[in-house]
């Protein structure tokens, strides 16, 4: 029946003319804005599709990972031993981010996904801290030295292509990942019958293990499939920023970024790692730009995360949709109020 | 060939530190059992206690333990100030308490450390302590470094105090109903917004003026919290969910891990030995290393 519409028309209203603005706009922007937007655009969309890497694990399924910075470091070495190391072009860097990372990931997720909430995030933590110690001193990623990742036409695929490999190819690389990350997580968790594994498990683990559903191993394909998404992103940006460093893509501050914008902007949804990547993203730009502090951004984003879970619990998204209004907020604060009653 | 001199120095050492994680431990134990929420912000209360210390210290004659009193003070009162807002995010009718509680303590965590971190930069400080110098020479067994010891009894005596308080008085039996049956506390009569409080203010008192002692030992960094963190975890995954007696074990555990790992094989790589220790004790025995505690499922 839906053959012969147009694939616009299928779209639900009037929200079409929306999504085609965005997409022509999104195509455009490294045309229109030259190369000092394009890489901003690089960050801002590198950095909405690792929130939604971690929103997978974190927000669908609610295990809080905080090792999920070292799947980005992972795919970043795994790409730049590659090309290095071996010589191999990127796609076989690319491929070997895909594979390492979740044999790794298989095998982290045996023994700590029997954790739950926040001893689950701390081992985590302690295996991603590790896997910087163990970088630092090992030969094959460099070590204390780091590894610089060749960045020619003929690095690409092995064959020289006919387009550079600058700033605009990256931003069209970015924005191809990125969309394919919000379209995979449309599909499998909004969508498919995956997601309602995934979301049973998470609010409450006895009743989906009830109805049949294993859990131990949703859970762990939830994981493995998140630590590939963000391994991918890992090894374009290496080969993005040309000079990998483990004190660079193994740092702690990756994996809190990440977990930042997803819970900012609403855990366990589509959109919500979207505006919060965006909005963190941008913070931290704006104020390293206008008030020369790199690290200013943090602080004002720990109040802002404590505000959001005090007095609207769904984030950001939770605001746009109009589940949190003035009642819900004026309820709250009563209710934190009544608490304060010490004596 | 193993150095028997060097060995029992390490031991004297590891068993020094794992004095002072113990308070650490047992503080985050606690509040684990009264609140039910797991707090991420453990290791930045001992940062900004490492903190306190460097910046008051040189005001009282240079030493870092005139400073504990004062952060005695100043963390109960926070934590007895933090705690109504951790209660209110894990109640009432919302969607996943355990979480928001979770990323509520996160929340705070990343405000203390961008704090520090913007207010003092990424540099160490040293927290000065002109009184607790050198060590004593035990011929025979080896020398105790000052501050380690008064370190050490410092963290003993804080735990023999706050058991004391936990089991002989009618407060900590307060806070003990709480920890089992918060609704049937409540119903007793037992203010719990009181108790509570109480209980994350100690808490908070004990881990800040750790990290004061922390800070004395080795020296204050704003990026140091996550490590104590970390620590705090695995002595409650090591001693078994829940259970006390276990989390004094895994401390000293602990602070003989580090001190091994740290002349033996590379001060670097302490947090790859303990997170292989928790992926060993996780396979084999998921209830802590005595088998007592809840799964730690």
């Amino acid at each position: 029946m839906t053959d012969g519409v147009p694939f616009l028309d299928r779209l639900p209203g009037a929200r079409r003319y929306w999504y085609a603005g965005l997409a022509v706009f999104l195509i455009a922007w490294p045309l229109l804005f030259g190369n000092f937007w394009a890489r901003i655009g690089v960050g801002a969309l590198m950095w909405i599709g690792l929130a939604q890497s971690w929103n997978m694990i974190g927000g669908y399924a609610g295990y809080l990972d905080f090792g999920h910075g070292a799947y980005f470091g992972i795919g970043a070495f795994a790409a730049g031993i590659a090309m290095v190391q071996f010589g191999y072009p990127f796609l076989v860097g690319f491929a070997l981010a895909l594979v390492v990372s979740a044999a790794i990931a298989y095998l982290v997720a045996v023994p700590t996904l029997r954790l739950t909430g926040a001893y689950f995030a701390i081992a985590t933590w302690a295996f991603a801290e590790s896997m910087k110690q163990v970088a630092l001193v090992t030969e094959i990623t460099g070590g204390t030295f780091g590894l610089s990742l060749p960045r020619s036409p003929e690095t690409f695929i092995g064959v020289p292509v006919p387009f550079q490999i600058g700033e605009t190819f990256f931003y069209y690389a970015m924005l191809v990942l990125c969309l394919a990350t919000l379209a995979l997580t449309y599909y499998l968790f909004e969508r498919h019958e995956f997601g309602y594994r995934v979301k049973a498990l998470r609010d409450d683990q006895d009743a989906a293990e009830s109805l049949g559903i294993d859990t131990t191993r949703v859970k762990r394909q939830v994981y493995v499939l998140s630590c590939m998404v963000a391994a991918v992103f890992g090894s374009v940006h290496a080969w993005y920023i040309v000079y990998i460093h483990p004190n660079d893509v193994l740092a702690a501050i990756i994996t809190d970024r990440m977990v930042i914008m997803a819970l900012l902007g609403g855990l366990g949804t589509l959109t919500g790692p979207v505006v919060g990547g965006l909005l963190v993203f941008l913070l931290e730009r704006l104020s390293s730009v206008f008030l020369g502090s790199t690290t200013f951004y943090l602080p004002l984003i720990g109040i802002l995360i404590m505000i959001t879970v005090l007095f609207a619990p769904s984030g950001i998204i939770g605001i746009l949709r109009g589940e949190v209004d003035r009642d819900e907020v004026r309820k709250n604060v009563k209710e934190l109020g009544e608490k304060f009653d010490l004596l | 060939m193993v150095d028997i001199g060097l060995f029992t120095q390490i031991v004297i050492n590891g068993l020094l530190l794992g004095g002072i994680y113990v308070t650490i431990g047992v503080g985050f134990s606690l509040a684990f059992g009264v609140l039910e929420v797991v707090d991420f912000a453990v290791g930045e209360y001992v940062m900004v206690g490492a903190f306190t210390g460097a910046v008051l210290a040189p005001l009282f004659g240079s030493e870092g333990i005139f400073v504990i009193p004062i952060v005695l003070v100043a963390f109960f009162a926070l934590g007895a100030l933090i705690q109504p807002m951790i209660h209110h995010v894990t109640t009432g009718d919302r969607p996943h308490p355990l979480l928001m509680g979770l990323v509520f303590t996160f929340g705070l965590a990343t405000f203390l450390r961008g704090s520090v971190l913007t207010i003092f930069g990424p540099n160490n400080r040293d927290v000065p302590s002109s009184l607790l110098t050198g060590g004593v020479s035990v011929p025979g067994v080896g020398t105790f470094p000052v501050v380690r010891t008064v370190t050490a009894v410092f963290g003993v005596s804080a735990l023999i105090v706050f058991m004391y308080y936990l089991y002989r008085t009618r407060g900590g039996m307060a806070i003990r109903a709480i920890a089992e049956d918060r609704t049937n506390a409540r119903l007793m009569g037992i203010n719990i917004n009181r108790y509570q409080s109480i209980a994350y203010g100690a808490y908070a008192a004990l881990t800040g003026s750790a990290g004061v002692f922390i800070g004395m030992t080795f020296t204050a960094n704003p990026g140091m919290g996550l490590q104590y963190t970390a620590f705090a975890f695995f002595m409650v995954v090591l001693a078994g969910m829940g259970y006390l007696p276990g989390v004094i074990i895994a401390g000293i555990v602990l602070g003989l891990t580090q001190s091994f790992t740290a002349v033996y094989i590379s001060g670097n790589l302490v947090l790859l030995v303990l997170f292989a220790i928790i992926y060993l004790v996780l396979l084999v025995s998921p209830a802590g290393i005595l088998g007592k505690g809840e799964w730690a499922t």
